[in-house]
């Protein structure tokens, strides 16, 4: 087998502490007539050019490269030994550079390991195996679980390319988070009105037909892998049909029932007939099973009878399931606030007037249960307002991380209070203050130069309590120098830390994609992949991977986007990389420990024929299973029991 | 003792190519200096470490082993670095009975970006094996 070792000096780096003409001369003493070159860069273009153009002249059949760390320009090497006609995986990386040249003091002793490492990887490269890449057909479509500003952006990102979406949300209407909110920051923009455009994208824009949206509804089980999931989703009945109601709400007054409505906190009513709220997209009610008379098997038709389009109210709409193919999924089923209650010296859920920020919103909005207008609950605007921030983030009680967002709609809140009830004295308690960004800046001035507004920096959330007293609440203070305080202030709004949603968890399972140590979905890497989750083919995006704003959740919407566009190509197969596990039924005794340690469930069980098989799409190549197989019956591609003991015996002779 | 006559002990690195080479790799390019009697073997994932692996070099000649895993929950393909924890726990069982003592066969784990504590294992490992001397594996 006529194998050939290049040894690149990489000008200097190497060959200063590395002498070749020794490395030369200790290998053809154990491999007499072995072809060995040294080159000044083995990278450079004329590297390259000269390596391929040797390669042919020679007829090598196997390739050992004495050089820098795989990790650089393993990928760069096998690229020419497939110009060359050779097979890629018939080459053999030794990392003279990083692992030797750079670590090493004494230049004998280095130029010593470098023989015994290009020795070792001679006597390994001889037992390759040419491996060939497989194709496998795809599915381009893809499953967006989350129908917020990043769900909806991804959605729309992946729709205009003529793929078709499945756009799955769990409540009745779309627009996550911030279409409650009736101004954002930095700007003050209309949350609904600056989502509405992407709502009506989604619902009659151009590319709405390739968007398939299921409200109501859940991904209760998902299988296959990158490329070719298989989703099954449920959807709760809604009782009237999106496509013939003409969203014009007459059955909605008839209705009998009321009953709190929690969209707005449970600070109004609402009829078992109901929208969310005024706006809400689709603009199609919806019918609470539980307070319906009818569905509980009254005899109440009043709705249907107000509707003008017959067959819109159906009290005999059911469940029903779907099941979609796809080739991606991406998950942006967002996030959900802190439970003050875990903080009992804040008095949320005890006293009255004391709101978390998303109540707050709802509030202030002119769509709200107070049609915008800020009161207490006797009625009369407060002439005084604390806002406390970090409500349980940076609190190593409650939540380590800091949520990023709760100042700057801290400042907005001082902003709107100030529009709608001009002189209302304002309290801010802050542990810290954050403010990124390069516009956000502008409301925490305007709050600094808010001549009714006191700012309180506390060290432990735990020195402030709050108690009622005969005029509004009490808050009772230590600050961060150690001076006790207390105000008298009619209103108090919390900003809680923000958590995952509360189903992430049951998500999580079906798709069984890992959550971080605060419940997040937990990013492939914190910095270089934090929109891909640890299994392939499944993206996240917004707030259920980590705290974020809407540029950031959107930005990472289109990010997924662009991961399964350039990844999931139409008309382009999925390459199966062929460092993988197989398995030798012959030698299988099926007794099933690969399957138990198989991280990716890519081995399966065939009880017929009583041999474990593995999927090699599924299969990322670790080879725990080929360590674990006790009748060496899984090989492990490229990385065989052969190959490494090979290396083991040479570098060890 | 002269320099001549000081031991210098033959060891076989195994390392997962995810955090621990990349580990090794980084003390590279802060050339960061360590002894070069460390052999590296690169294996895809810990998980991959087959107890026979260990057993081999041993009588092949090796006076030392160490495994270098990812961190707990670091690990690029979920959990092969647990399996990597259990395997060892077992193959310092089956050395003992031959002699072969646990500091003999380390395991640690070792991130991508932890070039410092890849040095500082690798010297102390060194250190440690030159202490007790060469293997001598009971016939």
């Amino acid at each position: 087998m006529k194998t050939g070792v290049y040894f690149c000096k990489c000008g200097t780096n190497i060959s200063d502490k590395i002498d070749s003409d020794r490395v030369r001369e200790n290998l053809l003493r154990h491999f007499p007539g072995m072809h060995f070159k040294t080159v000044d860069f083995m990278c450079s273009e004329e590297g390259k050019e000269a390596f391929e153009k040797d390669l042919v002249e020679n007829g090598l059949e196997r390739v050992v490269i004495s050089a820098c760390s795989p990790r650089d320009h393993e990928t760069t090497f096998m690229r020419v030994l497939s110009r060359a006609g050779l097979n890629p995986y018939l080459m053999q990386m030794v990392n003279v550079r990083e692992q030797i040249a750079w670590v090493t003091r004494d230049a004998g002793k280095a130029t010593e390991k470098a023989g015994r490492s290009i020795r070792s990887a001679v006597s390994r490269v001889q037992l390759h195996d040419p491996l060939q890449k497989k194709e496998i057909d795809i599915c381009p479509d893809v499953l967006v679980i989350g129908a917020g500003p990043a769900g909806l952006k991804t959605a729309l990102s992946i729709a205009g390319s003529g793929r078709k979406v499945v756009l799955v949300e769990k409540s009745p209407v779309i627009g996550g988070m911030p279409v409650r909110y009736e101004e954002l920051f930095p700007n003050m923009e209309c949350g609904p009105c600056m989502l509405e455009p992407l709502m009506a994208e989604i619902l009659h824009g151009e590319y709405a037909e390739n968007i398939e949206l299921l409200t109501m509804a859940e991904v209760i089980e998902v299988v296959g892998s990158y490329g070719n999931f298989a989703a099954k989703i449920i959807q709760r009945p809604r009782f009237a049909d999106t496509h013939t109601c003409i969203g014009c709400a007459e059955c909605i007054e008839p209705c009998p029932v009321s009953a709190k409505n929690p969209f707005n906190g449970d600070l109004n009513e609402r009829k078992a007939i109901s929208f969310p709220f005024a706006g809400a997209l689709p603009n199609t009610p919806f019918i609470d099973e539980k307070l319906c008379i009818n569905l509980q098997g009254g005899a109440c038709k009043k709705c249907q009878e107000a509707c003008p389009v017959e067959g819109t109210i159906r009290f005999d709409d059911s469940e029903k399931v779907y099941e979609r193919t796809i080739g991606a999924i991406i998950v942006a089923t967002g996030s959900d606030l802190y439970d003050c209650k875990k903080l009992p010296n804040l008095g949320y859920g005890k006293l009255d007037n004391i709101y978390t920020s998303k109540e707050f919103e709802r509030i202030m909005a002119s769509n709200g249960p107070t049609d915008g207008q800020i009161r207490v609950a006797a009625g009369t605007a407060p002439s005084s307002i604390a806002i406390v921030h970090c409500v349980g983030s940076l609190d190593v009680n409650h939540k380590e991380y800091c949520s990023g967002i709760c100042c700057q709609y801290a400042f907005k809140f001082n902003h709107m209070i100030e529009k709608k009830l001009p002189g209302t004295r304002i309290w801010h308690f802050y542990k810290e203050l954050v403010i990124p960004g390069k516009d956000e800046f502008s409301l925490y001035h305007h709050a600094r130069s808010n001549p009714h507004a006191t700012f309180v920096r506390y060290n432990d959330i735990r020195q402030l309590s709050i108690a009622g007293g005969k005029k509004g609440n009490i808050i009772e203070y230590q600050d961060i120098s150690g001076k006790s305080g207390s105000v008298n202030v009619d209103m108090i709004v919390l900003c809680p830390a923000v958590i995952p949603a509360e189903e992430s968890g049951k998500l999580g399972e079906v798709l069984e994609t890992a959550h971080d140590q605060s419940g997040f979905f937990e990013e492939l890497h914190g910095r270089l992949d934090s929109v891909q989750s640890k299994i392939k083919g499944i993206y996240l995006a917004g707030t259920c991977q980590s705290p974020m704003d809407i540029q950031k959740a959107m930005n990472q919407g289109m990010a997924a986007a662009g991961y399964i566009l350039s990844g999931l190509v139409v008309g382009r197969k999925l390459e199966i990389q062929p460092v993988n596990a197989e398995v030798d039924s012959e030698r299988c005794s099926g007794c099933r420990v690969c399957v138990s340690v198989c991280p990716y469930t890519a081995i399966s069980f065939d009880a017929e024929k009583e041999k474990a098989l593995v999927n090699e799409v599924l299969c990322q190549g670790c080879g725990t299973c080929v360590a674990a197989c006790p009748s060496a019956a899984i090989r492990g591609n490229h990385f065989t029991n052969e190959e490494i003991l090979a290396e083991i015996a040479e570098v060890l002779r | 003792m002269t320099t001549d006559t000081i031991f210098e002990p033959k060891i076989i690195g195994f390392l997962c190519n995810w955090c621990s080479y990349a580990g090794a790799d980084k003390a590279g390019t802060a050339q960061s200096l360590y002894p070069p009697n460390v052999n590296i073997i690169k294996v895809m994932c810990s998980g991959r470490i087959d107890p026979q692996f260990v057993l081999k070099s041993f009588e092949q000649g090796a006076d030392g082993v160490i495994i270098l895993a990812c961190h707990p929950g670091d690990c690029h393909y979920k959990e092969g670095n647990y399996r990597a924890v259990q395997r060892h726990r077992m193959l310092l069982k089956v050395l003992e009975p031959f002699g072969i003592g646990k500091e003999r066969c380390a395991f640690d784990f070792v991130s991508a970006g932890e070039g410092d504590k890849f040095v500082k294992l690798i010297t102390e490992m060194v250190e440690t094996v030159r202490v007790l001397g060469p293997l001598k594996i009971p016939v």
